[in-house]
């Protein structure tokens, strides 16, 4: 029986062992982990509601800012959705009620984002050397001294 | 105490006796070496085999329903992208919707805009600030043949190396074939941000953690598009469904000559370009 105590004692250092790895598992790995693999599957649901979507698309401006809208929709502009040029519609809409004022910007710098030239651009995309194309002063909103932005001519 | 085993050892050496005898001999309060190894093995893989089994049944038997609830069923979706680089004129409206729609730290992005001008002479690359202030006219050296932009972002690779060096599981891929990061797990170690070959990964000095392109996880799954294929003017950017036949993007796919970034890697990126150039990395 003397000998015996030798396993006894390891077996029982063991039995320590493992039930501190099982309570510490309980504890460290979160519960809906390796549910769909090896991550916890609660994150998923979490992604997607992170937060609220702020782009709402060019068709959510139209109810409210109609004349805009269809001519913005008829003109050279039309593949440009409202929000490139503005800002995201959560910006100046919250839960159906407007919550703050949209960015307006006039700036010659918006419209050479686009159709200034510069190497890179495919030939074909309408632009200008800036320099060369407006012979007044180059600064504010002077492109909208002779440019309409939402139904620009082709 | 200590002494006593000693001289039980020394005296069963000298006289190696053979197995049927030493096994009869062995009184219960002396079982031999082997009967011992053996009784000992025999039990701790009766445990093994019953924790094997115990594990199999509680994962068998429990089916568990997809993570978005009714609104959204991953396992009936699989997301690619595909990016025209000939439509792309380089604006960067892309990159500021991004960081409008995801709330990119300064000094990050999550997707980003590049250009190469090349000609015989040599080639010239920039991507200031990622091309979130668009670009602006650069003088080069040589004489360029041409030029064009190529956006970049995440490719939610189907190999992803991201996620297989995550050690935490913070990293993952979704049924619907989206990489995402988990920020509650996430440690910061920054090992995805060295594994990804594309460096679309980048540490939030916020919070200490991975932070990438979700392909706007949030908006995809309530049946919008993601934030940058949204403000793209020029068609550049497309995002679609490879589980609906009718689907543009995957037409494309499997219709149009496309090409992956670093294809030797062997990552099966998800993003798909179109008329890339062989500078392209």
């Amino acid at each position: 029986m003397e000998h015996a105590r030798h396993v006894f004692r390891i077996a029982l250092v063991l039995l320590v062992v493992i039930t501190a790895i099982f309570l510490g598992r309980g504890f460290l790995v979160p519960r809906s982990y390796g549910t769909f693999g090896p991550y916890r599957a609660d994150n998923v649901a979490e992604q997607m509601k992170i937060r609220p979507p702020a782009h709402a698309g060019a068709a959510s401006c139209a109810p409210c800012h109609k004349a805009k809208s269809e001519a913005h929709d008829a003109g050279g502009h039309k593949a440009v959705s409202c929000e490139v040029c503005h800002a995201p519609l959560l910006r100046h809409v919250t839960n159906g009620t407007v919550s703050g004022k949209m960015p307006v910007d006039r700036s010659f710098t918006l419209c050479a984002r686009c159709h200034r030239r510069i190497q890179g651009r495919p030939d074909k995309f309408p632009q200008v050397i800036l320099e060369q194309h407006v012979t007044s002063k180059l600064e504010g909103a002077v492109c909208l001294d002779c440019h309409d932005p939402h139904s620009p001519k082709p | 105490m200590d002494h006593a085993p000693r001289p039980l050892a020394s005296t069963r050496s000298p006289s190696p006796p053979p197995e049927a005898p030493a096994a009869g001999a062995a009184t219960p309060a002396d079982p031999g070496r082997r009967d011992f190894l053996g009784a000992a093995f025999t039990i701790a893989g009766g445990a093994v085999v019953l924790l094997a089994g115990l594990d199999a049944a509680a994962s068998g038997e429990t089916h568990v329903p997809p993570p978005g609830g009714d609104a959204y069923n991953w396992e009936e979706h699989r997301w690619a992208y595909v990016i025209d680089t000939s439509k792309c004129i380089g604006c960067g409206s892309c990159v500021r919707g991004c960081k409008a729609e995801n709330d990119v730290p300064d000094g990050f992005v999550r997707t980003w805009v590049e250009r190469y001008i090349v000609g015989p002479g040599g080639s010239y690359v920039d991507s200031p600030k990622g091309g979130l202030d668009g670009f602006p006219p650069v003088p080069t050296a040589f004489t360029p043949t041409k030029s064009f932009f190529v956006p970049k972002m995440c490719n939610h690779c189907k190999e992803t190396p991201c996620v297989q060096v995550c050690p935490v599981g913070a990293s993952y891929r979704t049924k619907d074939g989206v990489v995402l990061v988990d920020g509650k797990s996430c440690i910061g170690c920054g090992y995805c941000v060295q594994a990804c070959p594309y460096g679309s990964r980048f540490l939030n000095p916020a919070t200490h953690t991975a932070e990438k392109c979700t392909w706007c996880y949030h908006r995809i799954t309530k049946g919008l598009k993601p934030a940058c294929v949204e403000v793209c003017p020029t068609g550049t950017r497309a995002f679609g469904d490879m589980m609906r036949e009718d689907d543009p993007v995957r037409q494309t796919i499997d219709h149009e000559r496309v090409s992956i970034l670093q294809a030797h890697l062997l990552t099966e990126p998800q993003c798909f370009y179109l008329h890339l150039d062989m500078e392209v990395r």
